[in-house]
């Protein structure tokens, strides 16, 4: 009944070792067959990311150790290392700790950046991986599909995934911190800096209007113009054109400042005072410090850029609190619904007598009918149908319900079998 | 009937109140469903004082305008209609945080002044165009009372911006630019109708000269009146025509409201309104 997760994670081990025993996606569906005939009829799923390799299996029948054995004798053979090679690494979580565990994958509350989005999709993959692979069961699919509803839940209810944590989307929130939409704003990128055009691409995704592109290389210049889209202006020009731009992102490999107080100051004249957002991701730096001085001009440097990923991260972990409780309903709702599993047989089998009875009195009235047309019969035979499956709606609700939140659920479905004569049921 | 218009002011400032506790319970706690149910309250709180107006109008047959307690209810329902106005889009949501706590301190002041003035018949207005220029002045009031918060909710994403100090509440603030157009736009509203306010109130202190006295215009009052106009005449003209926006432009709009209240309310409780304060009135 137990389920239980054999990994590791980049909680647990350098990148060095989790891409050793890494599964490509493409590889996924022999590992799960091999997998498979080393463990009969136990539901098993892989998850493999660049940040965790995790090996997922539910056996009702096996002993658990057994199966925790397999699974890691499993991932040493296939990837041709001894088990001691991450022996080390290795978790091992069993039972509502594996449910759990899963859970915050999913949430990304395990994740290495706290509540990024992809983790979701590759558990998502994982699963249907293991469902083409015909490697699931009832209950390790409802564990996944309670996996995703949970997750969406924490994204949804918690701010675990706001707050950008890339420089060059950081750059794009600030944006929009300062001015009310994007679109119509007019981007001036000064040099050819790898990161300014990263953010470049970011802010153009958000639907900036206008870009202006200018560097000390006019081909250079030209052919990253022709790149974005934009308009490219001389270098001589830069001064004279900087009122023109709402945003300014400078990445040249000039030693010394590019732009000053003074230059921004005339721009912002010109502009009467509407703000103006100045993105300097240049080591050593394009503009002058003292630039942020000035009133309605927002200069953020690269160490600038960081500390608001930094803030950001810092209120997604905040989160993780809140994200926590909902995971941790999530879990105690999935252990009572695989709980009330265990009453199932019982289920099936106090069916099975009262359906057995139903057929004999039947047969017996019908008997005793011998007038009574197809017709007729069928009607007779449809209504003790229905008696029967309404007697038993209400038992056998009220038995998963009873099984899931008693401490001892044999000695209900013990009883009930006693009261109802059932057989005895492994 | 004073006792159900009793129970209607203090449930106001209690609604007011607490939608400024739920609204900075949203600023540290970051709940964003919190915001409707501050926007409710303050709804709420509106229905009230109106419902206490109409209940004091019914009972004395006079628009209830003269009383401070009376116009401070005036106040505080018009500033908190003017919120939910101003809040209805949903980016502007968080800036309760900052009108919220402005309306719960106007209906705090009032109470704490006691609901005696229930008991005693308002002053009547004499004629509808003291009613006009009373009901302009106050709509203006609260205007500037909701302009003022705003330039204090730009202040400080500014500072916040600036310094790199970042915090859930800034983060969730509207834009500078949606935060200064707002501005312009409730000085835009503003400052005309205070201005109307005034040509009334003099084409009113020119007629009725017996009443008010011969030195009406040098009364603590219309002094103090005068200093506020030229902080909203200075905004808003310097907002139209450019050369003044984003924080001078908030601080602005801030120096005239704080006129405002040293008019309104601390010349108020130290009774200095009066017209005819240096004398001459029959």
């Amino acid at each position: 009944m137990t389920l239980l997760v054999v990994g590791l994670s980049h909680r647990t081990c350098p990148v060095a070792l989790r891409e050793r025993l890494h599964f490509p996606p493409e590889r996924l569906p022999e590992a799960l067959a091999v997998l498979q005939r080393r463990l009969p009829n136990c539901a098993l799923s892989i998850l493999s990311t660049c940040n965790r390799v995790e090996l997922y299996a539910h056996d009702p029948a096996r002993d658990i150790d057994e199966v925790a054995a397999h699974l890691r004798a499993f991932l040493a053979e296939w990837h041709g290392v001894s088990e001691e090679f991450f022996a080390e690494a290795l978790y091992d979580r069993r039972g509502p700790e594996c449910i759990g565990h899963l859970f915050r994958v999913a949430s990304s509350v395990d994740s290495m950046v706290v509540g990024e989005g992809q983790i979701v999709g590759q558990v998502h993959d994982a699963f249907l991986a293991a469902q083409t692979a015909q490697t699931t069961d009832k209950v390790m699919s409802s564990l996944f599909q309670r996996a995703f509803a949970v997750s969406k839940k924490v994204h949804t209810q918690t701010r675990i995934g706001e707050g950008k944590v890339s420089v060059g989307s950081v750059a794009v929130d600030l944006a929009v911190s300062i001015f009310m939409n994007l679109a119509g704003k007019t981007v001036l990128v000064v040099g050819s800096g790898k990161m300014g055009s990263v953010t470049l691409k970011n802010l153009k995704e958000h639907g900036v209007g206008r870009i202006l592109l200018t560097n000390r290389s006019p081909e250079k210049a030209a052919a990253l113009a022709s790149e974005h889209g934009a308009q490219s202006i001389p270098y001589e020009e830069l001064r004279a054109r900087l009122h023109e731009a709402d945003i300014v992102i400078t990445s040249t490999g000039s030693p010394e400042p590019i732009l000053g107080k003074e230059d921004f100051h005339e721009a912002l004249k010109h502009r009467g005072q509407s703000p103006m957002f100045v993105i300097d991701i240049a080591i050593p730096r394009d503009v002058a410090q003292d630039a942020n001085d000035l009133d309605d001009l927002y200069l953020y440097d690269i160490d600038g850029l960081q500390e608001v990923t930094e803030a950001n991260l810092a209120l997604r972990r905040k989160a993780v609190g809140q994200a926590l409780e909902i995971i941790d309903a999530g879990v105690a709702q999935f252990v009572r619904w695989q709980q009330s599993l265990v009453a199932e047989p019982t289920i099936v089998s106090m069916s099975a007598e009262l359906n057995a009875i139903r057929e004999r009195e039947l047969e017996k009235t019908l008997r005793a009918l011998p007038d009574l047309s197809d017709e007729q019969r069928e009607e007779i035979a449809y209504l003790s149908k229905r008696i029967v499956n309404n007697i038993l709606q209400r038992p056998m609700s009220q038995l998963k319900q009873e099984v899931a939140d008693h401490e001892a659920p044999h000695t209900v479905l013990h009883l009930v079998k006693r009261l109802f004569g059932l057989k005895e049921i492994t | 009937m004073i006792f159900v218009t009793a129970v209607c002011f203090y449930l106001a400032a209690a609604a007011f109140v607490l939608a400024a506790v739920v609204a900075l319970g949203h600023a540290v706690a970051d709940r964003s469903a919190w915001l409707p149910v501050a926007r409710g309250l303050i709804v709420g709180g509106v229905v009230l004082v109106v419902l206490q107006i109409a209940l004091r109008t019914a009972q004395w047959q006079a628009l209830p305008f003269t009383t401070l307690n009376d116009s401070l209810s005036l106040f505080t329902a018009m500033g908190a209609a003017v919120t939910v106005l101003v809040t209805r889009h949903p980016r502007m949501r968080t800036v309760l945080c900052f009108y919220a706590p402005a309306l719960a301190a106007m209906a705090i002041v009032n109470a704490a002044l006691g609901h005696g003035f229930l008991a005693e018949a308002p002053r009547p207005l004499s004629g509808a165009f003291l009613v006009v220029h009373v009901g302009l002045a106050i709509l203006a009031y609260a205007l500037f009372l909701v302009a003022s918060m705003t330039s204090v909710a730009y202040v400080f994403q500014v500072r916040h911006l600036k310094r790199r100090t970042f915090s859930t509440l800034m983060q969730n603030l509207p834009s500078l630019e949606r935060l200064d157009a707002t501005l312009f736009r409730l000085i835009g509203v503003g400052y005309p109708l205070f201005v109307i306010t005034l040509v009334l109130g003099v084409i009113w202190a020119w007629f009725d000269r017996e009443l008010l006295g011969e030195w009406w215009f040098l009364s603590p009052k219309i002094a103090l009146s005068v200093v506020m106009v030229v902080f909203y005449a200075i905004s808003f003209n310097g907002r139209m025509m450019g050369w003044l926006r984003g924080r001078k432009l908030a601080y602005f709009v801030f120096c005239g409201f704080t006129t405002l209240l040293i008019t309104y309310i601390v010349m108020g409780v130290l009774d200095l309104r009066d017209y005819n304060f240096w004398g001459g009135a029959s």
